[in-house]
């Protein structure tokens, strides 16, 4: 079976947990509950017919009270950025990271995810700033670990990403 | 197989610790007991010189043990450490483990550490450490939107109440009687009245800005102006890149460049012009920041190809957005608390240099 490992990245509190939690195990919780280290989750998807292994590297936000170790990025085959749409501050931290991420282990398929969908009222993202990455060739999806909308796609999407990447 | 230590392996075993040492072909072998959470975790490894079947039992130990075997290669005395990582055991409970790679004796050893009470403890300091942040980030932005919108709010007044005070002029010229003219008189005096409103309103900034220093508002604290702006162009780099602009740096800044300011404050101020200069740049052209110093100050100049009267109160041609307004307003307000000051001229050869002055820390203004 191929296996490949994706890793979780972005800052505290955009809701990486929650979405490997509902992509894994169909769970939500609305209680905040901050990641210290890291938790690796699997689970296989079908991409073309075959089966892929999913490594997923859950890494605790990158703040100032914890830096990403960019040891855990070894062997990655793709990642998701995360940010949270109602914050617009961690998009800036998410790029900000993206770019250590590159550095430390180059391109490799990625998307950006803009979580907590469910919250349209307070959607506070720069469209002008999303405009110009995908411009770039950004691949930018938004989701909500909440309510499901948009996760399991984005986890296919990277999954078919990486596999035809090699 | 290591030598057996009866006592300080049960230290370990008390205390939660599983020590494997390395042998001749590369194994890690359990040396003394395993604690109760390692029989639980990894049942294979529970016997006195088991093999930690390392590929199977973790990824993230088998990702830790190249940075474990660099530092066995190493000199003796180096140690590396994983950080906390979560492991799932045979009940579905969430293990917190921690692992140490380390030289004792010339024996690589790999020390793993089940988390107990001290992590819990950290766990608790950063939950609300980062919800405090959140909650900070939230208030910030739900302030800066009531800011925007009071702006718009107060920009639209004054431009109602421009049109009132000409056509109140234009009245004024034509033949009226003593009695129309009293009652002009009367709305040109609400009319400065309600000008004078808006003024307060807007200057609601600057008290702000005074209320955190008490007193008079003044900043008599050294900042690294170097510093600052090295910061203030790492925030702005990625954003020049995703735009394609070129970000021209100073050439020789050095390690200091104290002058009085806020440093949280003069980053901001830097990080503000240098986004307003992006904002007004088009890709593949290329802002530069310079810094030069006089007898007293010191002089940021952020040079850009568009021309745009940036640090005016009011741009006839082309209207700055809110946004622009309120960030050049905090950029006013900010070094002015400083003694400092800004303002733009012409760029040779065309565009616009927006520069900001600061004293020298040291200096007398």
């Amino acid at each position: 079976m191929i296996q490949k490992k994706i890793c979780m990245i972005g800052t505290s509190g955009v809701g990486k947990t929650s979405l490997v939690s509902r992509f894994v195990s169909s769970i939500f919780a609305d209680k905040y509950l901050t990641t210290v280290g890291v938790k690796i989750d699997k689970k296989t998807v079908q991409v073309d017919g075959a089966d892929v292994m999913l490594m997923i590297w859950d890494l605790a936000g990158d703040d100032d009270f914890q830096r990403l170790q960019t040891s855990y990025l070894r062997g990655s085959s793709g990642y998701l950025l995360v940010a949270d749409g109602t914050r617009r501050v961690t998009l800036d931290m998410a790029l900000q990271v993206q770019e250590r991420v590159v550095a430390a282990i180059g391109a490799v398929p990625f998307i950006l995810v803009l979580n907590k969908a469910d919250l349209a009222p307070e959607w506070d993202m720069d469209a002008q700033r999303l405009a110009s990455l995908a411009a770039g060739g950004w691949k930018i999806v938004k989701t909500s670990a909440k309510d499901g909308s948009g996760v399991e796609e984005t986890f296919a999407d990277l999954s078919r990403m990486m596999v035809s990447q090699k | 197989m290591p030598s057996e230590d009866s006592s300080s392996s049960a230290v370990l075993e008390a205390l939660g610790y599983a020590l494997f040492v390395r042998d001749e072909v590369g194994a890690l072998r359990l040396a003394g007991h395993a604690p109760a959470w390692l029989a639980e975790l990894w049942p294979a490894a529970r016997s006195a010189g088991a093999e930690l079947p390392v590929a199977d039992a973790s990824p993230f130990l088998e990702n830790f043990l190249i940075d474990a075997c660099e530092c066995w290669s190493a000199d003796a005395g180096r140690r590396v450490e994983s950080g906390p990582w979560v492991e799932q055991d045979a009940a579905s409970g969430e293990v917190q483990l921690q692992a140490r790679a380390l030289t004792v004796a010339g024996r690589a050893c790999l020390l793993i550490e089940r988390l107990g009470a001290a992590f819990a403890s950290q766990v608790a300091v950063l939950q609300k450490a980062r919800e405090t942040v959140i909650a900070l980030q939230r208030l910030d932005a739900e302030i800066q939107k009531k800011e925007i919108l009071v702006h718009c709010l107060a920009g639209d007044l004054s431009g109602a109440l421009g049109n009132i005070v000409t056509s109140l002029r234009l009245i004024e010229l034509e033949r009226n009687s003593p009695q129309t003219l009293q009652l002009l008189n009367l709305a040109m005096r609400g009319a400065q009245e309600q000008r004078s409103l808006i003024d307060k309103v807007l200057g609601l900034f600057p008290d702000e800005l005074s209320g955190l220093y008490g007193g008079t508002g003044e900043i008599r604290a050294r900042a690294n102006l170097a510093g600052a702006l090295n910061l203030s162009i790492e925030k702005v780099t990625a954003s020049f890149s995703e735009k394609g602009v070129r970000l021209a740096k100073p050439d020789a800044l050095g390690d200091e460049i104290a002058v009085v300011a806020d440093s949280a404050h003069i980053e901001r101020v830097l990080e503000n012009l240098l986004r307003n200069a992006l904002e007004h740049t088009p890709t593949g052209a290329e802002v530069a920041a310079r810094v030069s110093e006089e007898a007293d100050a010191v002089l940021v100049m952020i040079e850009f190809p568009h021309e745009a009267p940036l640090t005016s109160r009011s741009a006839p041609s082309s209207a700055p957005t809110p946004e622009v307004l309120l960030r050049m307003r905090f950029c006013r307000i900010a070094l002015e608390s400083c003694h400092g000051e800004m303002g733009s001229r012409p760029r040779e050869g065309g565009g616009t240099c927006v520069w900001v002055r600061l004293p020298k820390w040291g200096s007398s203004e």
